[in-house]
């Protein structure tokens, strides 16, 4: 079983008591080259293994070495040296925010989630609560009250007449104790952060931004916002809402303060930037699209993230988007660093609004900037034509 | 029960079992002119392929050989404006991107690359040249691409030949594990879409 920190789904109407109480609990006392004790834990580490060697291979994985050990380093830095040693990170070309941990210490994040997070305080934050799941045995102990509950119903359905509402309030117990997890895992995250050089605050944060773009994301589908008060019946994960809510109150608990260091996050991430970015556009999600490159671009514009707007615009293809498309494109050439892609965006994007001539001059400079392109034949045809 | 008996009696139970399964595949004799994907697009093999019951989509139809996992060729006839290339699994999280009646050929490759970005949860997608060609008797694209699907290691190449004629889009795509199927049926499905005609 593998540890999300994002909800895939949250379906189901009926509430469940609020985690009222989440008092931020000092760290346990931690044990290097942890080994599996007992049958249930050997058995869960062995399929972790098994998958691990499998994830090892895929073909997902980034191995840029300076990336991965960038994102290594604000681990080390959140949960401690002697922490981070039992952990093995991998980045995954996936574009959706999430981050998963196994029982054996087997740690992915996607590079969705590197995309939205604005530095190392955030990234500690996401990588911290997934630490907590390991650090916590969370998938034995989730396991064992599954087994137990399957138990119940099974003896139930036996010994108990009309033992149908024990089995629904059973299954309901396996979310709520799944919910419990994320809760804690995200309380011991906090406290990573608040022993580390990161303020404890930026955990928060990430969920605000979560929520803002699943609003952006269904307006942009003509569909109603929907963020849900309270964690349905069959939801996995406490509500966005509660996480921002509980997180925050704990690092005002706390008071911690620090560098959440942005600058540095965005200096290391600045070699993957465009691909990461040219994933995301091509996610046909126009309004979340728009919302994450609104939220980059809080301090200014640059290049790879109007070029990303400009392609954004372009591939959803109104004529009103051919126009804005094609000035982003010329105020992502005007900044004088631009990809010969945009010369080729802006003369498609002017050929597809019947400006003919003008749409030929870029992508003649497209060619001359980029003469071995793989579409080069074809580009040829249109300036011809 | 002795072992040949349990092994006859499983036998029969696949057999039961699978027959709903391939009760849509056809035979596609060799020679004959004939139409596909519910289209006026009609082609010729030079030899003899499968056609699976199972549609990708209500405009499309797909061709193998030993299954589509190792080679499958597929053709769209004609998506409208507005449509999706192939069936969205989850239209109200995931939706596809629709084809637009004024898409330039440039756009075709772009369109099947979003398209299998999102169905196939994968950024592993891209596409690698773009040439242009006449194709059903238009001015088409040929183009080729790689991919692998999400948490896999097997590695697929395409090739795509594609066209936007009044306002639709037909298209054929041909695709394998990049070792050895590729190379083994390429010749095969490069002449049925050179056959293409409207």
């Amino acid at each position: 079983m593998r540890w999300r920190i994002a909800a895939a789904l949250t379906i189901g109407m009926a509430s469940t008591p609020a985690m009222a109480a989440n008092k931020v609990a000092p760290l346990p006392p931690y044990v290097a080259a942890y080994q599996p004790t007992n049958v249930d834990e050997r058995g869960a580490w062995m399929m972790a293994d098994e998958d691990e060697r499998h994830l090892r291979d895929a073909a997902d994985v980034i191995r840029d070495p300076a990336l991965n050990a960038y994102v290594r380093g604000v681990l080390c830095r959140t949960v401690g040296e002697d922490r981070c040693k039992s952990v093995r990170l991998y980045i995954l070309r996936v574009p959706a925010f999430n981050a998963t941990m196994t029982a054996n210490g087997t740690m992915t994040i996607w590079s969705g989630a590197l995309l939205r997070l604005r530095n190392e305080a955030e990234l500690g934050a996401v990588l911290g609560h997934e630490f907590g799941h390991f650090e916590l045995r969370h998938t034995l102990s989730s396991f064992r009250n599954r087994r137990s509950g399957s138990d119940l119903m099974a003896w139930a359905s036996i010994l108990v007449a009309n033992s149908g509402a024990m089995q629904i309030s059973t299954i309901g117990g396996f979310y709520a104790f799944d919910r419990a997890q994320e809760t804690s895992a995200d309380m011991i995250g906090v406290r990573y952060l608040a022993t580390s050089r990161y303020p404890s605050a930026a955990a928060a944060d990430v969920w605000d931004r979560i929520m803002g773009e699943a609003d952006a994301t269904a307006i942009g589908r003509h569909r109603k916002a929907n963020q849900k008060y309270v964690a349905g019946f069959f939801a996995t994960h406490p509500t966005n809402l509660a996480r921002a809510t509980y997180l925050r109150a704990a690092a005002q608990e706390i008071g911690d303060g620090g560098s959440a260091a942005a600058d540095a996050y965005r200096a290391a991430l600045a070699p993957w930037l465009p691909t990461f970015l040219a994933d995301q556009v091509k996610l046909n999600d126009f309004g979340g699209s728009e919302f994450v490159l609104a939220q980059l671009a809080a301090d200014g514009w640059t290049t790879p993230l109007l070029f990303a707007r400009a392609e954004l615009y372009r591939e959803r293809g109104n004529p009103r988007d051919l126009v804005s498309a094609a000035g982003f494109y010329q105020d992502a050439i005007a900044r004088g660093d631009a990809p010969p892609e945009a010369y080729r965006g802006l003369g498609l994007s002017l050929l597809r609004s019947q400006q003919i001539e003008p749409g030929k001059v870029a992508l003649r400079d497209y060619l001359r900037r980029k003469p071995d392109a793989g579409d080069a034949a074809l580009i040829s045809t249109l300036v011809d034509s | 029960m002795s072992f040949r008996r349990l092994g006859l009696s499983v036998a029969i139970a696949a057999a039961l079992i699978s027959v709903p399964a391939i009760a849509g595949n056809k035979l596609i004799p060799a020679g004959t002119r004939i139409a596909v994907a519910k289209s006026t697009l009609t082609v010729q093999p030079a030899s003899e392929w499968n056609k699976l019951g199972a549609r990708p989509g209500r405009n499309a139809e797909t061709w193998t050989l030993d299954g589509d996992a190792l080679n499958d060729l597929t053709f769209y006839g004609g998506i409208d404006a507005g449509k999706p290339l192939f069936r969205e699994a989850d239209r109200k999280n995931r939706p596809l991107p629709t084809v637009s009646a004024t898409m330039l050929i440039t756009d075709i490759p772009a369109l099947l690359e979003s398209s299998y970005r999102i169905a196939l949860g994968t950024a592993a997608m891209s596409i690698g040249t773009v040439e242009p060609v006449t194709f059903a008797g238009g001015k088409g694209v040929r183009f080729t691409y790689a991919f692998t699907r999400q948490g896999e290691t097997l590695h697929r190449r395409g090739e795509g030949r594609g066209a936007m004629i009044g306002g639709r889009l037909y298209l054929i795509t041909y695709e394998a594990p990049a070792l050895y199927y590729f190379d083994r049926s390429v010749a095969a499905a490069r002449q049925v879409a050179d056959s293409a005609r409207l």
